[in-house]
């Protein structure tokens, strides 16, 4: 068996960090769209959705810039 | 089948999943049900044999066998998950092994079925990956810290809490593994179907006109062109969904995230 020994790395290679920033993309979307049409339909108004789709996506930019922008 | 139907080509669908089985045993009976039993079977037998007789010079069959753990040990576990990736191997290696048996499936003669295409293999799948990962970051940083770890990312103003955190919960609690299942299941369910479209709609060509007759061996050349690109996209998938596994459990593992 071959054992071509190399450090650890740890999971923060950049293939690691790609599939990762796809997770945190949807999650953001995903949730603070759900929150804005949860309160859409609350109010009976319509801009709650698309500003919480907006902050959603900004909002994990930021955290992925956080998470794998910074080192 | 398709090509009898009177209004012309019957595109296939889902209900091409949904194929007819022999004993009727109980309504979870299934082609994919006997392809996951029959896979166990198969991947035993192959590395039962080829670590039987194990040599220093290996034979070819204890060469392949060796080969593949090599590489999940290696590739999967040591550059990912770090020093004490010894403990995950036997899950990684059971998981990889699974997959990529079951997904090959799909393009092997006779069987000709990817097991995951049935949704509710992938979502097992993850869920074991899901309750390993958890389980392994609880245990090694206890829950209240664990989930502090994951819901409060340092150096970040407090006020910003309210929009990260739940981005935070919701990718590690429902997108990492509904996106493990999702992915595995969709390119084995599109893999498939994208075949039955080029290798029935050539079979429907064969029984037409003759332009369609001149016209059908396109449609099988392209299914064999496909069902290579199919190979790929499961070796692909299989090695896809044991990385993110051990990625997810590297990350559980690290202290700060």
């Amino acid at each position: 068996m071959e054992m071509a020994k190399k450090p650890g790395a740890g999971g923060s290679g950049e293939e690691s960090a790609a599939w990762s920033i796809v997770g945190y993309l949807i999650s953001g979307l995903v949730i603070w769209g759900a929150i804005g049409y949860g309160l859409d339909s609350w109010w009976h108004t319509h801009f709650a959705l698309p500003v919480g789709l907006i902050l959603g996506a900004g909002a994990s930019l930021y955290l992925i810039w956080l998470r794998y922008g910074r080192e | 089948m398709h090509f009898q139907a009177r209004g012309g080509f019957v595109a296939p669908g889902t209900e091409d999943f949904f194929l007819p089985t022999k004993l009727g045993f109980t309504s979870f009976e299934s082609k994919a049900i006997y392809l996951a039993f029959f896979s166990v079977l198969l991947i035993g037998l192959f590395f039962y044999f080829s670590s039987r007789k194990a040599k220093v010079m290996p034979s070819k069959l204890q060469f392949a066998g060796e080969s593949v753990y090599a590489f999940v040990r290696r590739d999967l576990g040591e550059d990912l998950i770090g020093h004490e990736f010894l403990r995950f191997v036997p899950f990684l290696f059971t998981l990889f092994t699974f997959v990529l048996v079951n997904n090959i499936f799909g393009i092997i003669p006779l069987i000709q079925f990817p097991t995951m295409s049935h949704v509710s293999f992938p979502y097992v799948l993850a869920i074991f990956s899901f309750v390993v990962f958890h389980y392994i970051g609880i245990r090694r940083q206890g829950l209240g810290k664990y989930l502090k770890g994951i819901c409060f990312m340092p150096g970040v103003p407090v006020a910003l809490y309210i929009l990260l955190t739940p981005i935070e919960l919701a990718t590690y609690f429902v997108v990492r593994p509904v996106t493990l299942a999702l992915r595995l299941f969709a390119n084995m369910f599109a893999g498939h179907l994208l075949l039955l479209v080029f290798i029935l709609g050539g079979d429907y060509l064969l029984h037409g006109g003759i332009v369609a007759k001149i016209a059908s061996p396109f449609s099988f050349t392209f299914a064999i062109v496909m069902t290579f690109f199919e190979l790929l996209v499961q070796v692909l998938q299989a090695y896809i969904f044991t990385l993110l596994t051990a990625l997810y459990i590297a990350g559980a593992l690290a202290d700060e995230h």
